[in-house]
């Protein structure tokens, strides 16, 4: 089938860095194209110049085999390319109506036509098989639900390529099934679909096509059937990684922590464990409680009780917290430094109006830099500046500058590329290993089966079952756990 | 230089700019007398606007300094009057330390919003001043103690107290800001109050000693301000709260906290001092300089957009 929407050789560079060398991409109505590649690889960049929202230095963007110039977003929207960005465009406070009709709304001598603009949002969103209220502010729903009011502006406006940037990072997995039934259906009436994902195991559930990039180049193709996903790390790292290596590979110690209401919550020494659970099925509010952030826990830390009610106390007591989102695990705004001692103020000051030892931090923060391989290996530089992984190992090194003994992490490896994920689970492996104790949250099950030493299912805010290595611990009984039998 | 630091510098530059301008403009400005006016001119406000700086650092916001100024002033006054001048002094700052806690606790136990609430606090205080003097000067019948008035015109090393007063301050609160744990927990709250919270901070108390030192730091002000005038006025301190934020922006301190420094906002004040100054001198007529104060204020926020887009 002739292609609908083209990049021919199309390059792109900010400053020294070349984003997209020579790339050239095309995608075809009704095909499923999905894109990978590591943070950095060009995915962004590309879909950028396909959107309208930057220009390519050189090359060509063809539409219907003529070449199309957009200035703004705006001509590529009227185009019909449409690009659902992981930040929804979508005002909260107005209805879902409104919203779907946003830009375009109808009118009838001047003032907006209600009649026909619930008329059109109801056509569009019948399109994707749903069903919301209209005249319900869009503020009211889920986040995969508001995804599904911006797919359904996109259609309103004949969008006939549709460009999804990472759909599914914060969508449940029976959310992912229903967005997949919608692209499914899209691709039925002759759309085109672009699917940019970090998740690989989604490619074979719902491409046609799929193309890897890495060092701003497309550097590999593959049709159906030929979707491995060690094969796709490989293209896209260009090197192998060990993506199973099992667990801590240790020997369980004594017990650190042991919840006082649920034995199977139990940490001990040299451990990883484990929280399988979606997003709502309570294991952040789990890890929150346990560090003092929530009221509630009661658990016994080194045999004696603990219910922490602050964050302080808890840290006091050497647990430290890796919360799901960057933002809460750090002031992007201030640099390394600064953010690795922050949590530990107490170590480096005597009192909270003492001077601090500023030549120890120096210290503890260029060894931690070092160990860690955070880049740039700059002190001062402003975590803002910082790739994913990079921040992500500043928030590690902020509670390895401490003596913690218990690491809380909710979805340690969310949204960086393949390689820091090795690396992070790497230093998680090595902080165990030195006789400490993690207990981590993901949603990812592969992260789970390689990583954990044993998992306990969450759902519905309660523990359904403990699973250790060795006795039974499989993606099946897992997945079984966590959704109920299918 | 590279962009960033030159972009740090641009306050100082401002600032010398103006300063050069006027000069050229003027033969009366760089002269010691005017000088000299221009500092005892920037001592109170200085102070004020050194406390804005915690509370904005905080990521908090004051508007009820400019009452605040006159409630310590008449309170430092009449407790002078009848109990001495040690008296008066701790009790102008400590009941300005007491409006800041009233702020802080609004702030973080209510959760109102920081605007709002030192709107409310603003207006209830300056009503609070007038039905404490019944709208009179304090004292009305005779003056305030020699050594309290003589604190207000005499000098140290041929500099005012009133200038040596701010300097000290700058120096002290300067270095409890940079080097103390405390210090960092400030700057945390403001650039993530949640990241901050996880990184084991007592985010609200915290928030709540901005305040604090938001409203001591007027108190000191308002003492000041009555030592200067000879009395407590109760229509003292009238748009501090827009000129101490105008000098926090000016210095380039971040409107949504964690970023900036003391000393940039007394750079910012001296801009605000210069430039009325300099109009002075230049007779041009006082409702234009509203004006320019104003177009100078919208810059500076302006600058402060245009920095944190890159």
């Amino acid at each position: 089938m002739t292609p609908i929407l083209v990049a021919e050789d199309v390059s792109k560079h900010y400053f020294a860095t070349q984003a997209l060398d020579h790339v050239t991409f095309a995608i075809a109505p009704g095909e499923v194209h999905a894109l990978v590649g590591e943070n950095g690889a060009g995915k962004s960049t590309l879909i950028k110049v396909l959107g309208g929202i930057c220009r390519p230095d050189s090359g060509r963007i063809l539409l219907d085999g003529s070449e199309a110039r957009f200035h703004a977003p705006a001509d590529a929207f009227a185009a019909g390319i449409a690009v659902i960005a992981q930040e929804l465009r979508v005002v909260p406070s107005l209805s879902v109506a409104e919203n779907v009709m946003l830009g375009h709304l109808p009118t009838r001598y001047g003032a907006v036509d209600w009649e026909r603009t619930r008329a059109a949002a109801k056509e569009a969103l019948a399109r994707l098989n749903l069903a919301l209220d209209l005249d319900a502010p869009v503020g009211s729903f889920n986040f995969a639900e508001r995804q599904s009011v911006a797919i359904a502006r996109a259609l309103s406006r004949r969008a006939r390529v549709l460009i999804l940037d990472e759909p599914t990072a914060a969508l449940e997995d029976r959310e992912v099934e229903r967005l997949f039934e919608v692209i499914r259906r899209l691709k039925s009436q002759g759309v085109a679909v672009l699917y940019v994902t970090h998740r690989l195991e989604e490619i074979a559930a719902i491409a046609d096509r799929c193309s890897v990039m890495r060092d701003g180049r497309v550097v590999a193709g593959h049709g159906r059937g030929e979707f491995g996903i060690h094969d796709l790390v490989v293209e896209m790292t260009g090197r192998e990684i060990d993506l199973e290596r099992p667990g801590s590979g240790e020997t369980a110690g004594a017990v650190l922590l042991h919840d006082v209401t649920d034995e199977r919550l139990a940490l001990r020494e040299r451990h990883i464990l484990g929280l399988a659970g979606l997003l709502g099925s309570g294991t952040s509010q789990l890890l929150r409680r346990l560090f003092g952030a929530e009221r509630g826990a009661r658990y016994t830390l080194r045999g004696e009780e603990f219910a922490p009610l602050h964050p302080s106390q808890a840290i006091a007591a050497g647990i430290g917290m890796v919360p799901n989102e960057r933002a809460l695990g750090l002031v992007l705004s201030h640099s390394i430094r600064d953010n690795i001692v922050l949590p530990n103020l107490k170590r480096f000051g005597k009192g909270a109006f003492a001077r601090m030892d500023e030549r120890a931090i120096d210290d503890v923060v260029r060894g931690l830099i070092k160990a860690l391989d955070i880049r740039p290996a700059v002190p001062h530089a402003v975590v803002r500046s910082l790739s994913g992984g990079n921040q992500q190992k500043v928030v590690l090194a902020k509670w390895l500058a401490g003596r913690v003994s218990v690491l809380l992490m909710d979805e340690p490896t969310q949204g960086i590329d393949i390689a820091a994920k090795t690396h992070i689970h790497r230093l998680i492996r090595e902080f165990a290993a030195r006789g400490n104790s993690v207990l981590f949250a993901s949603s990812e099950l592969h992260e789970m089966l390689s990583l954990a030493d044993a998992v306990l299912a969450l759902r519905d805010n309660a523990i359904q079952g403990r699973f250790d290595r060795g006795s039974g611990l499989t993606e099946r009984v897992l997945r079984d756990a966590m959704h109920g039998q299918r | 230089m590279n962009k960033d630091s030159f972009v740090r510098q641009i306050p100082l530059i401002t600032l010398l700019a103006l300063g050069a301008a006027i000069a050229l403009a003027t033969d009366r400005f760089l002269t010691p007398l005017n000088l000299t006016n221009v500092l005892v001119q920037a001592s109170v406000i200085t102070v004020v606007a050194m406390g804005m700086t915690f509370v904005i650092l905080g990521g908090g916001f004051d508007l009820s300094v400019g009452s605040t100024v006159a409630l310590s002033g008449c309170v430092a006054a009449a407790a002078m009057m009848k109990a001495g001048i040690a008296a008066g002094v701790a009790a102008g700052v400590g009941v300005g330390a007491l409006v800041g806690l009233v702020n802080g606790l609004v702030v973080t136990v209510l959760g109102v919003n920081p605007f709002i609430a030192t709107l409310g606090s603003m207006v209830m205080v300056r009503g609070i001043v007038y039905l404490f003097t019944g709208s009179e000067q304090v004292p009305l019948d005779g003056t305030l103690p020699k050594p309290f008035l003589d604190f207000g015109v005499e000098r140290f090393l041929g500099v005012h107290y009133l200038v040596w007063l701010p300097a000290v301050l700058l120096v002290a609160l300067s270095w409890v800001l940079a080097k103390t744990p405390y210090g960092r927990g400030v700057y945390a709250t403001g650039g993530g109050r949640e990241a901050a919270f996880l990184s084991g901070i007592h985010v609200d108390r915290v928030i709540t000693s901005t305040y604090v030192w938001c409203g001591a730091l007027s108190g000191v002000a308002g003492v000041m301000l009555a030592s200067r005038l000879q009395s407590g006025q109760p229509t003292a301190g009238e748009f501090y709260e827009l000129t101490a934020i105008a000098a926090v922006v000016l210095g380039g301190t971040a409107l949504q906290g964690g970023e900036g420094k003391l000393y940039k906002t007394v750079i910012g004040v001296f801009i605000m001092v210069v430039l009325g100054n300099g109009m002075n001198l230049l007779n041009v007529s006082s409702y234009w300089q509203r004006v320019a104060v104003g177009l100078v204020i919208i810059a500076a926020a302006a600058a402060d957009q245009l920095r944190h887009r890159r």
